[in-house]
């Protein structure tokens, strides 16, 4: 499958979709001006690619570091179907990473995970960038 | 009891549990159907918990972010009102640094004048007192006189001299000191102006023989202070007819006025004199410059222009000489001068009647 990949803009994040590879990655910042148009296309690549069975294990990276609350739905919404990808023997990782002393963000990635039983999930600390 | 915002949630929950339970009994084919429904649900509200964690980190985040903005504000207002007060201070450092030179210089250039006044009057005076003493005695003799009246001739001639060079001395000084707020701004017609400005120096052109040739276009009208321009292109013709020309030598002199953008005025003045050398050119607007010390000259008269260009027209002027073909000045100045919000300035007169 082609793989899905969108630059950063100011106000949205890098797309970056290796469906071959098993490897899909969200970072950098999202706060689309629209939710619907940012993401639609996120989600039908993510849903064609999930539908198609397959065996090639699946590692999502979340990287975002700032993000508004329709993305955070968004993100949810994601979870959802990686889990239920995961829940008919699909499998699947998920690491959310927080930079250092964002303790907030840390939480919320503990509580991102909250409904995930069957995907991996992991909290991955990476150093602050000062410069975002 | 502690506070819990989603009671209701778990109250409904809770409640759906035991409808659940009733359901089984009377309806055991929607049970799994319901259960889904209510699993739903709780997923629901699990995940607006979530956002309102996610949008509180966010408003959390705008707080910090504006507090930081204010301060950085704040930080950014205090290096503005200190670089204005550093500014202000460097300002009024300089004008009472060349007040005082000023003042030095003045000094300085009056003290000889005076000094030499006043040996001169004590040496007339210990004259007439001796002539005196021999009158008193009957011992005056015709040559006693005659050499008393050579003496206070001299005497009196250079008492005479020396008190008008200070005198001369303090009228350029009190120039100096123009006071701007009396001089009187109004609006005048440019080239009739120039015109009425050279009639009154028409006697000492035409004893040298002198021509003027002025090129300023008609109706252009200056709002601006008139008497100071006057006063400029007096001190420069004067100047012309002092420094550039030898004995019986006829100038020609030229003001061309021009406007290099609607808003400004330029007057360019020319002579076609010795010129000024070159090593000499920097210092021509400096206080007491002069070339003709002891002739009569102060050098005040091109720090004077130079003062009434900058500070009366608000506008600048510069001299460009070539030894031996002439020298120009180059008087720049706003067509409308800005009105003076300077801090010294008292600020206009209030009309609180209406
Ligand atoms: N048009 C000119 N041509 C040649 N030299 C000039 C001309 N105008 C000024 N200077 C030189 O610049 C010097 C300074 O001029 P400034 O008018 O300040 O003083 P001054 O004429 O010597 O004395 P004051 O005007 O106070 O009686 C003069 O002494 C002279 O050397
Ligand atoms: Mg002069």
């Amino acid at each position: 499958m082609e793989p899905l990949k969108i630059p950063a803009t100011g106000r949205t994040p890098e797309v970056d979709f290796d469906f071959a590879a098993g490897i899909l990655r969200l970072s950098g910042e999202s706060y689309p001006d629209d939710v619907a148009t940012f993401f639609g296309p996120v989600f039908a690549a993510l849903r064609s690619f999930l539908e198609k069975p397959g065996d090639h294990p699946v590692r999502f990276d979340m990287e975002l570091l700032y993000f508004n609350s329709s993305s955070a739905k968004a993100l949810m919404n994601i979870f959802q179907m990686l889990e239920t990808a995961a829940r008919a023997g699909r499998s699947i990782a998920v690491t959310w990473c927080y930079e250092e002393n964002d303790e907030s963000m840390q939480e919320l990635g503990e509580d991102f995970a909250e409904d995930l039983r069957h995907v991996a999930f992991t909290l991955k600390q990476v150093p602050a960038d000062g410069a975002s | 009891m502690t506070f819990n915002l989603f009671a209701a949630e778990e109250q409904a929950i809770e409640e759906a549990r035991l409808l659940g339970e009733r359901l089984s009994a009377v309806a055991p084919e929607v049970r799994a159907d319901f259960d889904a429904l209510v699993e739903a649900f709780k997923r629901s509200t699990r995940e607006q918990r979530r956002l309102v964690r996610v949008s509180d980190r966010l408003q959390a985040q705008l707080g910090s972010a504006n507090q930081e903005l204010e301060r950085r504000r704040q930080e950014a207002e205090t290096a503005l009102a200190d670089l204005r007060d550093a500014q202000e201070a460097m300002v009024r450092a300089e004008k009472l640094a060349s007040l005082g030179s000023l003042v030095a210089g003045v000094a300085h250039e009056i003290n000889t004048p005076v000094g030499i006044a006043v040996s001169c009057a004590s040496h007339l005076s210990d004259a007439t007192d001796r002539l005196r003493a021999r009158a008193q005695a009957g011992e005056l003799s015709k040559a006693d006189f005659t050499r008393y009246l050579t003496t206070a001739t001299d005497t009196s001639a250079l008492i005479l001299a020396n008190c008008e060079r200070a005198a001369r001395l303090i009228t350029s000084f009190k120039q100096v000191a123009v006071d701007r707020a009396s001089a009187e701004r109004r609006a005048v017609d440019l080239s009739r102006y120039i015109q009425e400005t050279l009639v009154s120096l028409e006697p000492k052109l035409r004893q040298g023989g002198h021509a003027v040739a002025v090129d300023c276009p008609d109706d252009l009208i200056v709002d601006s202070y008139p008497g100071a321009l006057s006063q400029i292109l007096t001190n420069l013709v004067m100047n012309s007819l002092t420094h550039a020309y030898g004995d019986g030598q006829a100038g020609r002199l030229t003001i061309v006025v021009d406007q290099p953008d609607p808003e400004t005025v330029r007057l360019t003045y020319g002579d076609d004199g010795r010129g000024i050398p070159a090593a000499n050119l920097p210092q021509i607007f400096d206080p007491f410059f002069t070339t003709r010390r002891g002739e009569g000259g102060s050098g005040l008269g091109l720090h004077i222009v130079h003062n009434l260009a900058v500070g009366a027209l608000k506008g600048a002027i510069a001299a460009e000489s070539t030894p031996g073909e002439g020298t120009r000045f180059v008087v720049t100045f706003p067509k409308d001068t800005p009105p003076k919000n300077t801090p010294e300035d008292p600020p206009p007169a209030r009309d609180d009647r209406a």
